[in-house]
């Protein structure tokens, strides 16, 4: 018996020293997994940017551009984010949308902008995109919906536009689950704290375009796309209840107020 | 492993096929059953329930085949559901993971070798008995 039971040990110790003595390895080097995750991610990135930028107009004033860019930096400094690394794009549609790209891109629609009331909840909506990018959502997502070969596939030239063209809209026009939707809700929660920035309006958004979906469904699309708003505005208000929240303003209300103008005049 | 023809008795042909066919079930549900670790098992424990009540030669073969097949169950299981949480939710591919599913593939190995060659042996009536799932093999099954 007493035999045994060191024939026992001597096998658990064997399958654990095996592993360990495995674990010392880099597979994740040698099988160049991450080289390989991060040039598909570039590649599908540029790929669905082409994309967007092909059949949407991306507005290129300077003076708006710049206040958007204000507010993403400002979030990105505060967060130890890289900001040189995003791609941000600004462009011309009426919908209430933003989403993220791989590859750093962060797309934003006029109509966005335009229905948020003050620059906190635009940061709240940015926050929250910035997260699906910080917290690398989007691959999980396209990796999730068709799989690692598919995506090299086409980032080989070897998948068909159509296919690039319908992941595209799907990352447009698709929540992420549940549970990484309410991750990059606190994510952004977080960032705004840490930035000076007011989370509560961040709520008030999603209140407001919770309602104003069952009026103009096909506009809200960041709404209608992220489900359970109120439920979600209820979340970050719980969150924020009792936070220690400096409430500072990245643009001045001129500025604020000169880009609003600005989308409406509808000067690119 | 010990390999030698020294069972308590000697067995007949008719045993030797069965013991053998209990290892060679256990080999041939490792592949139809691949992914699904829990599908060798069940087949190596619906035949040694079938043998139960068999011979002292043909259970013996059938327990260490069946009793083999349960640290494999245990280590292939967490492969397994490790290797979903990768594919369906946030886990990510790690070296860890890579070294646990080459550590597993090469126990899977050694078994499957170790499981070929038993089944010729005891086809040939000759008695093998494996490291540490003989001996628990010999307090499991009695005469």
């Amino acid at each position: 018996m007493r035999k045994l039971f060191i024939e026992i040990l001597i096998f658990i110790a064997l399958f654990f020293s095996l592993w360990f003595a495995l674990g010392r390895i880099d597979w994740m080097s040698l099988f160049k997994i991450e080289q390989l995750t991060k040039s598909t991610e570039e590649k599908l990135g540029d790929t669905f940017w082409e994309f967007f930028s092909k059949t949407e107009t991306e507005i290129k004033s300077t003076s708006v551009n710049k206040s958007l860019d204000s507010l993403v930096s400002h979030i990105c400094k505060e967060n130890n984010i890289d900001r040189s690394t995003i791609k941000l794009h600004l462009l011309r549609k009426q919908d209430i949308n933003a989403f993220t790209l791989p590859n750093r891109h962060i797309v934003v629609f006029s109509g966005l902008i335009e229905s948020s009331e003050n620059e906190a909840e635009l940061c709240g909506v940015l926050g929250h995109e910035m997260a699906h990018m910080e917290k690398n959502h989007v691959m999980k997502k396209l990796l999730k919906e068709v799989g690692l070969s598919v995506l090299v596939s086409m980032t080989s030239g070897k998948g068909s536009p159509e296919a690039a063209r319908q992941l595209a809209k799907l990352l447009s026009s698709s929540a992420y689950d549940r549970k990484l939707e309410s991750e990059a809700d606190i994510a952004s929660v977080d960032y705004m704290i840490k930035a000076d920035i007011d989370p509560a309006p961040f709520a008030d958004i999603l209140y407001r375009l919770g309602d104003e979906e069952k009026n103009i469904p096909n506009q809200v699309y960041w709404i209608s796309t992220h489900p359970e708003s109120k439920e979600r505005a209820e979340n970050i208000v719980q969150y924020i209840k009792g936070k220690k929240i400096i409430k500072k303003s990245v643009l001045s209300a001129g500025e604020w107020e000169r880009m609003k103008e600005k989308l409406s005049e509808k000067e690119d | 492993m010990n390999s030698n023809g020294n069972f308590v008795y000697t067995p007949g042909e008719h045993e030797a096929e069965k013991a053998s066919n209990s290892y060679l079930m256990s080999l041939i549900a490792v592949i139809a059953g691949l992914p699904l670790p829990i599908i060798n098992l069940l087949a190596t424990v619906i035949f040694y329930l079938a043998n139960r009540k068999s011979t002292y030669f043909v259970r013996w073969h059938c327990t260490q085949a069946l009793l083999s097949q349960f640290s494999l169950l245990l280590m292939n299981s967490t492969g397994f559901w490790w290797t979903i949480s990768i594919i369906f939710s946030d886990e990510r591919v790690t070296t860890h993971y890579i070294a646990y599913m080459i550590t597993i593939f090469i126990f899977n190995l050694t078994e499957f070798i170790a499981t070929i060659y038993t089944a010729i042996q005891t086809r040939k009536g000759i008695h093998v008995q494996w490291w540490l799932y003989g001996n628990l093999t010999n307090i499991v099954c009695r005469p």
